[in-house]
C-alpha cells in the first residue's frame, strides 16, 4: 500500500535519513520507532510531501508520489496528524475538521463532506465539543482532533506522529482502541511512538530506525529482543536511554 | 448557501437603500444633499478598498501593492478613453481585469514569500509600477505630468428648468449609483468567500499553510484566488475613481496613502469579516470629514490619533468591540448603564466568556 524506496535526506552535511526502504501492507498497522533524532519525522514528513527527499522514491498503491505536492498527496489518499497538535486555533472543533473533509477529497459536496466530518466527529468522540474553540481544548482532546481532521480526508493511509505522547494510561488506551477501529475501517496505519506498550499492543510489524537508518524490522517480539535494537535505545548517551523497551510502565 | 440567505437579504435592502438614498437626501437637505452624496461616494470608496484588502488579508497575505492596482486600473482606464473609443463604462471592467492579470503576475511570483517579506515585496512592486507607468511614452499615458479622463457622466443640461446645484446633484448622484453598484458587488464577492466553503480554505492558509496542505487545501490556488478577486474589486475602483476625479497623476494615483487606507480601515472595522470594513469605512468617513470641518489645519493629526487610539484599544476592531459588547450585557435589565456592568464583573468582561 506504502512503498519507499532508498529513501534519503540531507541537511546540509548532516543526512538524516540515509537508504531507507519498507513496505506496508493494506490494512497493516506499522510502526516506526527508535531514539531522539533516528529520523522518524523527518520520513513521515517525506512522506506527507513537507520535506523534499535528497534520493529515493515513495510510492502509494501504484502511483509514484514522490514529486506530489502535499495536498495532491492528499487527494490521493494520504492523511496525517501532527506530533505537535497544529489545530487552526481561531476555528471551532467543528471547522477544523470540515477543512479537510472539503478539501481532502477532491469533487466533494458541501453536503458529504459535512457526514464525513460528523462521523470523523463522531469516532473521535469529539461530537459533543464541537462548537469549542479549538485554541480551548485540552491536550488529549487536540490530539484527537488531529485524529479526526487526518480522518475527514478519507484517507487509504493514515500516517500518526506520537499521537500518544502526553496521555496518561487510560487516554492512551482510549487511543489504542481508536486506531484499531481506524484500521478495522479498512485504512492502514503508519505511527511513530515512543510509548512501548501502544507498540506492542497496536503494531503489526516494527520498523527500528537509529541515526537515520533502519536497524530492523519485524514484530515487536523480534525488534524488542534484537542486541542491535538493545543497543540502539540503552547504549547510546542520548535521551533515548530512558525509552528503553520494557521500561515504560 | 442555506447560511447565506440573510446575507444575500441583507445585500438586496442595501441596494435598494442605495437606489432610494438620493432621492431621499435631496428631499431632506436641497442643495446640501450634493456634497453630502460626493461624501457618501467617498466612503463607498473607502469600503470597497477595505472590503477588497481584507479578502486578501484573509489568506495571510498582508499586501502593500493595493495603490499599485487602483493605479493600474485608474492607468487602464485613462489610456482606454484616450486610444481608443471605447464606451467609458466598459473601461470600469476592463481596469478590474488588469489589475486582475496584474495580480496574477505578482501573486505566482510572492506565494512563497510570508509576513514581513511579502509586505516588502508588494510595496516594491507598487513602487516599480509607478516608476514603470512614469516611463511609458508621454504620448501614451502623460508622463509624470498625467493624463486627464473624460468623465463617466455628461453633464445633465436642460436650460433653463434646473438651478445650477441641481445638474451637479444629478451628475453626484448618477456617481454615488455606481459607487454603491461596485460596493453591492464587493460585499457579495466578500459574503461568499465568507459563507462557501471558501473561507475554511483561506482560514487554514491564514493560520497554517503546511498543515492546510496536508488536508488537502491546494494553498497556491487558495491565496492566487484571494488575490485576483481583491485586485480586480480594487482595479475596477481606481478605473471608477479616474473618471470621476478627471485625472490620472502618477504621484497621486499611485500614492502610498491609497495602501495605508485598504488596511486601516479593515483593521480599524474587524478584520476577516464583511461587516467590518464596511463599518470602518462608515465610521472613519465621518470622522475624516467632522475633523476636517471642525479643525481645517492639521486634522490628520487628530485622525491620526483616533486611529491610534483605536488599534490600542480595541485590537478586533468595531466588530470584536460589538462582539465583547453583545456577550457582555448577556440578557440586559433595559437602561442598565454599561460602565457600571463593567466595573462590578471584571472577570467575565477579561475571559470573554458569556455567563
Amino acid at each position: 500500500m506504502l512503498r519507499v524506496d532508498a529513501l534519503g535526506k540531507r541537511f546540509g552535511g548532516l543526512a538524516a535519513v540515509r537508504d531507507l526502504s519498507f513496505e506496508v501492507a493494506e490494512g497493516e498497522i506499522f510502526a516506526i520507532i527508535g531514539p531522539n533524532g533516528a529520523g522518524k519525522t523527518t520520513t513521515l514528513n517525506m512522506i506527507s510531501g513537507l520535506l523534499e527527499p535528497t534520493s529515493g522514491r515513495i510510492r502509494l498503491g501504484a502511483r509514484d508520489i514522490t514529486h506530489l505536492s502535499s495536498a495532491e498527496r492528499c487527494h490521493a489518499g494520504l492523511g496525517r496528524a501532527f506530533q505537535v497538535v497544529q489545530p487552526f486555533p481561531e476555528m471551532t472543533v467543528e471547522e477544523n475538521v470540515m477543512v479537510g473533509a472539503l478539501y481532502g477529497t477532491p469533487g466533494t459536496r458541501e453536503r458529504e463532506a459535512r457526514q464525513r466530518a460528523e462521523d470523523a466527529l463522531e469516532r473521535c468522540g469529539l461530537a459533543p465539543l464541537r462548537s469549542v474553540a479549538a485554541e480551548e481544548l485540552t491536550l488529549l482532546q487536540e490530539k484527537r482532533l488531529e485524529i479526526a481532521r487526518a480522518l475527514a480526508t478519507g484517507p487509504v493511509v493514515l500516517l500518526l506522529d506520537e499521537v500518544m505522547a502526553g496521555l496518561r494510561p487510560a487516554e492512551a488506551r482510549e487511543a489504542v482502541s481508536l486506531v484499531r477501529d481506524v484500521r478495522d475501517r479498512g485504512v492502514t496505519v503508519v505511527f511513530i511512538e515512543h510509548v512501548m506498550p501502544v507498540v506492542r499492543d497496536l503494531a503489526d510489524r516494527v520498523l527500528v530506525m537509529d541515526y537515520g537508518r533502519p536497524l530492523i524490522t519485524g514484530s515487536y517480539r523480534e525488534v524488542t529482543s534484537d542486541p542491535q535494537v538493545i543497543r540502539a535505545y540503552l547504549g547510546a548517551e542520548d535521551e533515548g536511554a530512558d525509552q528503553d523497551p520494557g521500561a515504560e510502565a | 448557501m442555506r447560511r447565506a440567505l440573510p446575507d444575500l437579504a441583507w445585500t438586496l435592502l442595501l441596494a435598494v437603500l442605495v437606489a432610494l438614498a438620493p432621492a431621499a437626501m435631496k428631499a431632506l437637505f436641497h442643495q446640501a444633499s450634493v456634497s453630502y452624496l460626493s461624501l457618501a461616494s467617498n466612503a463607498m470608496s473607502l469600503a470597497v478598498l477595505a472590503l477588497s484588502w481584507d479578502l486578501l488579508a484573509r489568506t495571510g497575505q498582508l499586501s502593500l501593492a493595493h495603490a499599485a492596482f487602483y493605479g493600474a486600473g485608474a492607468y487602464s482606464a485613462a489610456i482606454l478613453a484616450k486610444l481608443t473609443g471605447v464606451p467609458l463604462f466598459l473601461a470600469l471592467p476592463i481596469g478590474g481585469l488588469v489589475a486582475a492579470l496584474l495580480a496574477l503576475g505578482l501573486g505566482s511570483v510572492t506565494l512563497r514569500l510570508r509576513g514581513i517579506y511579502f509586505a516588502i515585496a508588494t510595496l516594491a512592486f507598487s513602487e516599480v509600477l509607478k516608476a514603470v507607468v512614469q516611463e511609458i511614452p508621454t504620448g501614451v499615458a502623460g508622463g509624470a505630468a498625467g493624463l486627464n479622463v473624460p468623465p463617466l457622466f455628461r453633464p445633465h443640461f436642460v436650460p433653463g428648468a434646473m438651478q445650477r446645484w441641481e445638474i451637479a446633484f444629478l451628475r453626484n448622484a448618477d456617481y454615488f449609483y455606481v459607487y454603491g453598484g461596485l460596493l453591492v458587488l464587493a460585499i457579495l464577492v466578500s459574503t461568499i468567500a465568507q459563507r462557501s466553503r471558501l473561507k475554511a480554505a483561506f482560514t487554514a492558509v491564514r493560520t497554517n499553510e503546511a498543515v492546510a496542505a496536508v488536508m488537502g487545501v491546494r494553498p497556491a490556488r487558495a491565496k492566487l484566488l484571494a488575490f485576483v478577486l481583491s485586485s480586480a474589486l480594487v482595479g475596477t475602483l481606481g478605473a471608477l475613481e479616474a473618471e470621476r476625479l478627471g485625472s490620472v497623476i502618477p504621484d497621486g494615483t499611485f500614492a502610498i496613502s491609497t495602501t495605508v487606507f485598504a488596511l486601516v480601515t479593515p483593521i480599524f472595522g474587524g478584520l476577516y469579516t464583511t461587516l467590518g470594513p464596511i463599518l470602518g469605512a462608515g465610521v472613519l468617513s465621518a470622522v475624516e470629514e467632522t475633523l476636517r470641518r471642525t479643525f481645517a489645519e492639521g486634522y490628520l493629526i487628530g485622525y491620526g490619533i483616533v486611529l491610534v487610539a483605536s488599534i490600542l484599544f480595541m485590537p478586533r476592531g468595531l466588530v470584536g468591540l460589538a462582539n465583547r459588547l453583545a456577550r457582555r450585557r448577556g440578557p440586559p435589565p433595559p437602561g442598565e448603564d454599561e460602565a457600571v456592568r463593567t466595573a462590578s464583573d471584571p472577570g467575565a468582561a477579561e475571559s470573554g466568556e458569556a455567563p
